[in-house]
């Protein structure tokens, strides 16, 4: 490290078992509240489990996304990417009480409701339980499979120094990343759009693409922050792998932007009853200073911060921003859940907060425990000479 | 003296890339004599005025077309209601899809610090701005009374009317004025040097003055280029989204309005996806010519042509991701129009063009997955035409399908073309070439200041 | 210390950019403030060593993108809602979300236009003549040739020193450029 001021002292160990202690509590606390209030409970879990989907996956196409097109950016990275990665088992297991939870969340799996409404029928094809459950199988067997097959390579070229894993990782990633949008893709139809089954958008997975790449840059580099006080990253992370991930994630910020805002466009001025609905429901009352401060947060505010180069060199304060954007990420996955349900009004309860707190415990203790037990570099790759070439700093 | 002895006498870690993109052996005074020649010493080529010469009977076209249509009237066409849009709205997307490839290339490639860039992103930027000029002439010649287009600015009149900011045609009239002014600004900023460079190698008296000109005085001073530098840096920092949004604010035009199969939220970035890809084949199209012809083979590298193979082929796939999520959601929406209109342009009576369009834009990319064949020149070359070919279909299934059934079916008609919606579509390729070879002639079709550059990082500067 | 009127500075040739960029920081050790390089294409840190270490150019286009930004929004507000108001399907006066399109293109517009217009006149162009061009072999600064010019305006200017500074650099040549 460059600058003395940029280390974040943070002890993993800790943050491990602390982690660990508040996710139990808080998943505690929830599940205590979910005997009570059964349906408030399944659609916080949701909002909560999505958002450490998008990170855990983010992680992945990350991941690929680094071995198509290379850089050094993903090299000091790949680490952290790999480690969340291997953490999507986790999230399939995190899954099971939104799976047991289908009928009350979904209107389309309740029986009574399809028979009452023709666009269901029209729909039961894809909406119904069986298949939906095989498309979770097949979503998450797909990830889990590409995680593995990076995971192993990664870990035989370590042991090898064998470039031939390497070439392996740079040709899954082109076909892998594809695997990754088409399936997150549906999995956006599935999870989140079939909330409203009668509402749909053509652009809806692209958006929750770009919210998961936002998430996943900010994650990544909270985590490259704290963990670059340690051996081999301290001394090898610069101002400049700072630089170039706040560049990234001004461009995710950005691309994000401009989906919500050109789907948002289009509908309301449109204002066709199928579709306008879905944000009538979210920009009114309490929603709609919601929706102005997702705006605000997701948006204006870190993009000014992001344009700014000591912002994006110095760690402390790009981390500041990415935590910004990590809650504002979070004020997203509530407001594309939450509204769905009645009453029409604003709503937010208390599990809001505390679900994803809850699987945010126990998914950074996995992670962190996932993180530690290789090197936070991979030192035989090739690239490491000309990563370390003051050539590239420029 | 081999590049390593020079480098192990610079005292300098050897640099990375630069081999691909730039063949050894050059210096400062190779490259500028090289690339100005073409501009200031070598013959004209035959075959460039046999080119010019065909262009200009294409532009001939283009003139009958215009006069008729200025005395007949827009009946000559083959718009008639319901297909109110024709071949002008089908040229004009893509036209201007075709412009995006030199924007992203020149702008895009260099926040990305891409090296292959250099020797490209001239005549890419030359490119986006003679296929704006062709773009914007279709809206206007679809007016009727091109002459009165000045109507659609917002200016206090006598009428006491505005415009109506609530339309997406007038949104695209701000989108696609600030296009072809920024793309012109940014090519001129990005000639000023090599102007410069060509007025003091010009030998008559006229070049030298013209070009002297045109090169505003530079001179190469260290406080010029610093600001010239971080001129040139915001240029391409703000033509990135503007490219964007161009051609958002054309799918716009469509999603806007209601009719089946244009109001879908997949239409901005599908679009902008299709209009670089388009761009890219349009690159490649006019890129292996001129490098075949010109003898450019040292500048326009194989890794020219197969990076822009790749990006040929991920923008492919976006555009196909757009088809596939098109297709599903007019099945999910429930929306009996949306899957008739769907089912209807693979099955009705443009089928032929549907698929024609599917075996171009889907099916014909994919050969690209094979390293062989990305570089394997003549097939780009043939390949970058079919996926021209394939976009234009793509605008043209889009524009005329919806129209022609509408929610309505007793007004259902059919469209076809008469010859002169194909005389000015012609003569506007025409045209676009006439400006492409006048370019070639008259310009450095390479950015030498930037190949000088390349040549100090790849070499140490020896002269 | 008489000057010569006449006297535009005395220019100096070097072999190449680092010679140049060494050049330059010796000049400015030296004590010398009033000069400049000029090189055929942009070398990295050669202003900062002469002086030049920041532009105000970014500023310049941040109030031109503003100004489009704030310009263009107030100018459909105004048409669409105080001097032209229509009802178009019955979408608001103020249909701010339409409005976005048109003000994103001045603030890019606007933002472009500041870029280039403000390079060119903090940069003092166009100015099609200047003194440099009358030396004989300055030409070749947009081929392959690296220059040093201290300027006449330079309060340490003192011809025969300056030469003989230059000289000590180990150039390629040394001339006086006349004014």
């Amino acid at each position: 490290m460059n600058d003395e001021t940029q280390v974040i002292p943070v002890d993993l160990d800790r943050l491990q078992s602390r982690a660990l202690l508040v996710g139990i509590a808080g998943l505690a606390a929830c599940a205590i509240a979910a005997v009570s209030n059964h349906q408030q409970f399944l659609r916080s879990y949701l909002a909560g489990f999505l958002f450490w989907l998008a990170i855990a996956v983010g992680c992945l196409a990350l991941l690929m996304l680094y071995h198509l097109v290379g850089g050094s950016w993903g090299f000091v990275i790949q680490r952290i990417l790999e480690a969340g990665s291997r953490t999507l088992p986790l999230l399939a297991l995190l899954l099971v009480p939104i799976l047991f939870g289908l009928r009350v969340l979904y209107i389309w799996a309740r029986p009574e409701d399809v028979a009452a409404n023709t666009i269901l029928q029209h729909k039961n094809i894809y909406l119904n339980i069986p298949f939906f459950l095989a498309r979770m199988v097949l979503y998450f067997g797909l990830w889990v499979a590409l995680a593995m097959l990076y995971n192993r390579w990664s870990r035989q070229h370590d042991g090898s120094g064998d470039g031939s894993w390497i070439d392996r990782a740079e040709r899954l990633a082109a076909p892998g990343l594809i695997i990754y949008a088409v399936t997150i893709s549906f999995a956006a139809v599935d999870l989140i759009m079939s909330l409203e089954p009668v509402w749909f958008s053509t652009a809806f997975g692209l958006m929750v693409i770009c919210g998961q790449g936002v998430a996943t840059f900010s994650f990544v580099i909270i985590m490259l922050s704290l963990a670059s006080g340690r051996k081999p990253l301290a001394g090898f992370v610069t101002e400049q792998h700072f630089h170039d991930l706040g560049n990234l994630l001004l461009a995710f910020v950005m691309l994000w932007t401009y989906i919500a805002f050109a789907q948002f466009l289009i509908i309301w001025a449109g204002n066709l009853p199928d579709e306008i609905s879905w944000y009538v429901t979210r920009l009114s009352g309490g929603w709609r200073i919601w929706a102005l401060a997702l705006l605000i947060f997701h948006f204006v505010v870190p993009f000014f911060l992001l344009l700014m180069r000591d912002i994006k060199k110095k760690a402390p304060r790009i981390v500041g921003v990415a935590g910004l954007l990590l809650v504002a990420h979070w004020a997203e996955m509530v407001w594309l859940v939450e509204p769905s349900f009645p009453p029409d009004r604003f709503h937010i309860h208390w599990m809001d907060v505390a679900a994803p707190i809850g699987i945010g415990g126990i998914w950074i203790s996995l992670f962190v425990s996932q993180l530690k037990k290789r090197a936070l570099l991979p030192l035989r790759h090739p690239k490491l000479a000309g990563v370390w070439e003051p050539a590239e700093e420029t | 003296m081999s590049r390593n002895d020079n480098q192990e006498r610079r005292g300098r870690p050897p640099e990375p890339v630069s081999v691909e993109v730039l063949a050894p052996g050059h210096t400062f005074a190779t490259v500028t004599d090289k690339i100005s020649s073409i501009v200031l010493t070598r013959r004209t080529p035959l075959y460039w005025l046999v080119g010019l010469g065909f262009a200009l009977l294409l532009v001939m076209v283009l003139l009958t077309a215009i006069t008729y249509l200025m005395g007949m009237g827009v009946g000559i066409y083959g718009v008639k209601i319901p297909v109110g849009w024709g071949f002008d709205i089908v040229n004009f997307v893509w036209w201007i899809g075709i412009g995006h490839a030199g924007t992203l290339i020149s702008a895009i490639l260099l926040l990305l610090r891409q090296q292959w860039r250099t020797s490209i992103n001239r005549f890419a930027e030359a490119m986006t701005l003679f296929a704006v000029a062709c773009a914007g002439m279709f809206p206007l010649l679809h007016m009727g009374r091109p002459w009165l287009f000045y109507w659609l600015l917002p200016y206090p009149n006598s009428m006491q009317v505005w415009p109506q900011f609530r339309s997406p045609l007038v949104w695209d009239v701000f989108a696609v004025s600030t296009y072809g002014t920024v793309s012109l600004i940014f090519w001129y900023v990005g000639l000023m040097p090599d102007v410069a460079t060509l007025r003091d190698k010009a030998q008559s008296k006229t070049a030298k003055v013209i070009y002297g000109i045109m090169a505003l005085g530079w001179r190469g001073s260290s406080r010029h280029w610093h600001r010239y530098e971080t001129a040139y840096l915001l240029l391409a920092g703000l033509a990135t989204p503007l490219v964007v949004s161009v051609h958002t604010v054309v799918s716009f035009d469509f999603t806007i309005g209601l009719p089946a199969g244009w109001h879908t939220t997949i239409f901005p970035p599908y679009f902008v996806a299709g209009a670089i890809y388009s761009g890219f084949a349009m690159v490649l199209t006019l890129a292996i010519p001129i490098r075949a012809f010109y003898g450019l083979e040292d500048f326009i590298t194989h890794k020219h042509l197969e990076n822009s193979a790749k990006i040929l082929l991920a923008t492919g796939l976006i555009v196909t991701y757009g088809y596939a999520m098109e297709a599903f959601m007019a099945w999910y929406s429930g929306d009996k129009f949306e899957w008739y209109m769907t089912s209807w342009r693979a099955t009705g009576g443009y089928r032929l063009q549907y698929w024609l369009l599917i075996l171009c834009n889907v099916v014909s990319v994919q050969f690209l997955w094979f390293k062989r064949l990305r570089r394997n020149v003549p097939f780009l070359f043939v390949i970058s035409f079919i996926i021209n070919l394939g976009m234009w279909m793509e605008r043209y299934v889009i524009v005329v399908t919806s129209l022609s059934r509408d929610f309505v079916p007793s007004a259902w008609r059919p469209y076809s073309a008469t010859i002169w919606d194909y005389a000015t579509l012609i003569g506007t390729i025409g045209f676009f070439f006439v400006c492409f070879f006048l370019f070639l002639r008259l310009l450095p079709m390479i950015a030498i200041f930037e190949m000088r550059e390349l040549v100090a990082k790849a070499e140490g500067g020896k002269r | 210390m008489e000057k010569d009127p006449l006297l535009y500075g005395v220019l100096a040739e070097f072999d190449g950019e680092h010679e140049l960029l060494e050049a330059g920081r010796r000049a400015y050790q030296h004590g010398y403030r009033h000069m400049d390089a000029y090189s055929p294409m942009p070398i990295q840190g050669m202003s900062a060593v002469i002086g030049f270490p920041k532009t105000r150019l970014p500023l310049v286009v941040l109030i031109g993108g503003l100004a489009g930004c704030f310009g263009g929004f107030l100018m459909q507000y105004w048409i669409s809602v105080i001097d032209y108001p229509l009802n178009i399907g019955g979408r608001p006066l103020n249909s701010w979300p339409a409005f976005i399109p048109v003000t994103f293109e001045m603030t890019i517009l606007c933002a472009a236009l500041a870029a280039a217009l403000g390079m060119l006149a903090l940069n003092g162009l166009p100015r099609p003549h200047h003194p440099l061009f009358n030396a004989p072999s300055f030409a070749g600064v947009t081929r392959n040739k690296f220059f040093l010019c201290i300027e006449a305006t330079d309060p340490k200017f003192e011809r025969d020193q300056v030469r003989r500074f230059l000289l000590s650099l180990n150039p390629r040549e040394v001339t006086d450029v006349e004014q």
